[in-house]
């Protein structure tokens, strides 16, 4: 395992990519209303990788698929706040960002598979299967670059031809691609396609892309398939990639191959990426900083080596204890007592309290902020506030012993 | 390529299928009664049917029967058909023609109506337009087809006359040949318009009766898959793209929802077949329908074996054209066989 170690970011040189601030997301359900995501707020910087970690069902997923509006609404709701982005121009003119959640759907699209980019968790459900690699990967050229396509091209290319270049052509059209006078130029144009979508995949070190072209999903292993999925996210050059679980569904074998591959090209791009992942031991070769996700807030966010070597945050605590390592000899797993709460209709309380064991009867009335506090990194915990800060008596804070994690 | 090979490899399997088809047939008719039923009359006496069995050769062998049919068929005799008082050949293939014209007619219909009733359904899945469309659906469904069939007669051709019924109107069909038997295929290769329009005017009535239920079953499944392809991570994926909702939906989900949906429209086409007995009937349309009625009745073997074995070329051609669709939407068809 050798991914190239990144150089740690200072947060006040590197600008951001993305901003995201007290982000809400509510789904409507039988029960209730659920608090999938209850006011996270986090920055990515320019070139950093962000590791978001946490169990099943914490909200990492939602808030991952937020930053390309890919909840479906009903049932979901986006109840509040806001995901900024700026994308390359803007931050190199420093101009303003654009609100995600707020943007026309027109405008999400033009982003959308271009200036923010997703890996899925299962490429083999990632992928249609009914259609070739090719298909599936010139998909993103044709909607994105179709000025690309028509590079070169002698004077202005006939208006079918720019038609099927930004995919608008209809059925009839398609027959006539077949047949004189647009026949040629037709294979002109599917020759560059080839031509876009084998460099795309060359990129992800797949043996042989030009016969991986003309295949179909069923026939590439799960490896390959990622890879894919890999090769048409970074395509277009996103500012933004988000890997939501990216080597979840993959053999163990393959894993530290795909991680390695998504670094190495993050450099080569110098793209940001968000990986979602509930593998901390992944992510602490690959990220720069974690944030920690717990039942819809983060817990903690920090430098990946600080998390590890000092996590602040009690379910952080039990979380890095959870790992079981070579270290260990045989014999009972470490485990955090007790199950994630009920997300629905929640009670201004800390999340955690009811498995912490650390936690007071304020942990149970208050719902600590995500806030840094002088000489820390941000910390969703009561156990770091001041008397003063929250005007209760000092044995009413959880009192939390820094050096036994 | 493939998808050429898996198709010629159907192709070729085709001939082996038909004979086991018309073993079948012969089987059934030998079971089902006695061949020459249709020529006894209670006044023969025993050696006048005596004779007529040693005149259609029952008292050989039955694989020996069984061959001096088949051979027949092959050279294009089909045998004698009692209730029309004609050789089977002379008639067959005119109103197989007029069945056929029909059974396609109401398939387009059906294949047309059902997919884009269903994408439009699925895609607005509990909302109210899937509602209308299920109501349409499950009545299409549940409606018997002769009591359909009355209902629209009544309406479009008794009250507003806006519909005739028949098969052409007399002068129309004197105007022109028939080469096919396919009236509005006659009309194009005439290059009649009035006799296209004139045909398709005759066809609508009874092709939307006997497709109404066909279209009811695609329209059901088509939305049900489509739903289902919608919740799929390739979906989300698409869009993650960057690609417009359309495309979302025509290139990638509908796709993949064609594939059951065009299982259930090869099964469909058996289902039009026997509903054009009852359709023919009653729009007085010249096709197999009535004839296959009244053989059926009165026991014509000739008629009967003459009418399966064809229906089941249909069937089967047509579901080869499915099995080729098939294969042409899910390649892991072509790859598994």
């Amino acid at each position: 395992m050798t991914a190239p170690a990144a150089a740690p970011l200072s947060d006040k040189t590197a600008s951001r990519v993305a901003s995201v601030e007290e982000l809400r997301i509510h789904f409507d359900t039988k029960a209730g209303r659920l608090h999938a995501v209850d006011g996270v707020s986090f920055d990515i910087f320019d070139g950093e990788s962000l590791g978001l970690v946490g169990e099943t069902g914490c909200g990492k997923s939602v808030t991952a698929r937020s930053f390309l509006r890919l909840i479906p609404v009903p049932p979901g709701t986006y109840a509040g706040g806001r995901i900024h982005f700026w994308s390359k121009e803007a931050r190199q003119t420093g101009g303003s960002p654009v609100d995600l959640l707020q943007v026309p759907a027109s405008q999400m699209r033009d982003i959308r598979g271009n200036r923010i980019a997703m890996i899925f968790q299962d490429p083999g459900k990632a992928l249609n299967p009914a259609l070739s690699i090719r298909e599936q990967v010139a998909e993103v050229f044709y909607q994105h670059r179709s000025e690309d396509l028509l590079d070169g091209w002698n004077g202005t290319p006939p208006r079918p031809i720019r038609r099927a270049a930004g995919q608008r052509s209809g059925k009839l059209e398609w027959l006539a691609f077949k047949v004189p006078p647009l026949r040629s130029p037709a294979r002109r144009l599917r020759k560059r396609v080839d031509d876009l979508v084998g460099d795309a995949l060359a990129e992800t070190q797949i043996p042989n892309p030009r016969k991986i072209m003309t295949s179909y999903p069923h026939e590439l292993s799960g490896g390959m398939k990622q890879r894919v999925m890999i090769a048409q996210a970074l395509a277009c050059n996103p500012d933004l990639l988000i890997a939501d679980e990216p080597t979840t569904a993959l053999d163990v074998t393959i894993q530290a191959r795909i991680m390695e591959l998504i670094r190495e090209l993050q450099l080569r791009h110098q793209t940001s990426v968000l990986y979602i992942s509930h593998d901390l031991s992944l992510v602490r070769r690959i990220c720069d900083r974690i944030a920690v996700m717990y039942a819809g807030r983060i817990a903690e966010i920090g430098q990946t080596r600080h998390v590890f070597h000092d996590p602040l945050h009690p379910y952080t605590r039990g979380l890095l204890a959870a790992i079981p390592s070579l270290a260990h000899q045989r014999g009972e797993l470490a485990v955090i007592d007790g199950t994630v709460p009920e997300l629905i209709d929640p009670q201004p309380a800390c999340r955690f309290h009811t498995r912490c064991s650390y936690a007071t009867d304020l942990c149970g009335r208050l719902d600590p902020p995500l806030v840094a506090r002088p000489g820390l990194r941000p910390v969703a915990c009561h156990g770091y506030a001041s008397p003063d800060e929250l005007g209760v008596a000092a044995d009413q804070l959880p009192r939390l012993d820094r050096d036994a994690p | 390529m493939q998808i050429r090979e898996y198709i010629i490899r159907r192709v070729m399997i085709l001939p082996l299928i038909l004979v086991g088809t018309s073993l079948i047939v012969f089987t059934l008719g030998r079971v089902g009664g006695n061949p020459i039923a249709i020529y006894l009359e209670h006044e023969m006496t025993p050696d006048e049917v005596a004779q007529i069995e040693e005149r259609y050769g029952l008292n050989d062998s039955l694989p020996e029967q069984y061959f001096a049919w088949a051979g027949g068929v092959l050279r294009g005799d089909l045998g004698y058909s009692g209730v029309l008082a004609a050789p089977v050949m002379d008639v067959l293939p005119k109103r197989l023609a007029a069945t056929l014209e029909l059974s396609v007619a109401s398939a387009i219909v059906a294949v047309s109506l059902g997919i884009a009733l269903g994408t439009f359904a699925g895609a607005r899945r509990n909302r109210l337009p899937d509602h209308l469309t299920r109501v349409f659906a499950i009545s299409g469904a549940a409606t018997p087809i002769f009591w359909f069939a009355i209902v629209l007669l009544i309406i479009f051709w008794v009250n507003l006359g806006w519909f005739p019924v028949g098969r052409s109107e007399p002068e129309i069909f004197e105007s022109i040949s028939h080469p096919t038997g396919v009236y509005t295929l006659d009309a194009l290769l005439a290059g009649s318009f009035t006799a296209f329009r004139d045909a398709i005017w005759h066809l609508i009535l009874p092709a939307v009766t006997l497709g109404y239920g066909a279209t009811a079953i695609i329209t059901r499944m088509m939305r049900s898959s489509l739903a289902e392809e919608l919740n799929e991570d390739y979906v989300d994926a698409a869009r993650a793209k960057g690609l417009p909702e359309r495309l979302v939906l025509r290139r990638h989900a509908r796709r993949n929802a064609l594939i059951p949906t065009v299982t259930v429209i090869g099964l469909g086409f058996g289902f039009l077949l026997q509903g054009s007995v009852v359709v023919e009937i009653i729009f007085i349309w010249p096709g197999m329908g009535r004839w296959m009625a009244d053989a059926v009745l009165r026991g014509d073997q000739a008629t009967i074996m003459a009418y399966v074995l064809f229906t089941s070329i249909l069937f089967l051609v047509v579901n080869l054209v499915v099995d080729v669709v098939y294969a042409y939407l899910d390649r892991r068809v072509v790859l598994g066989s």
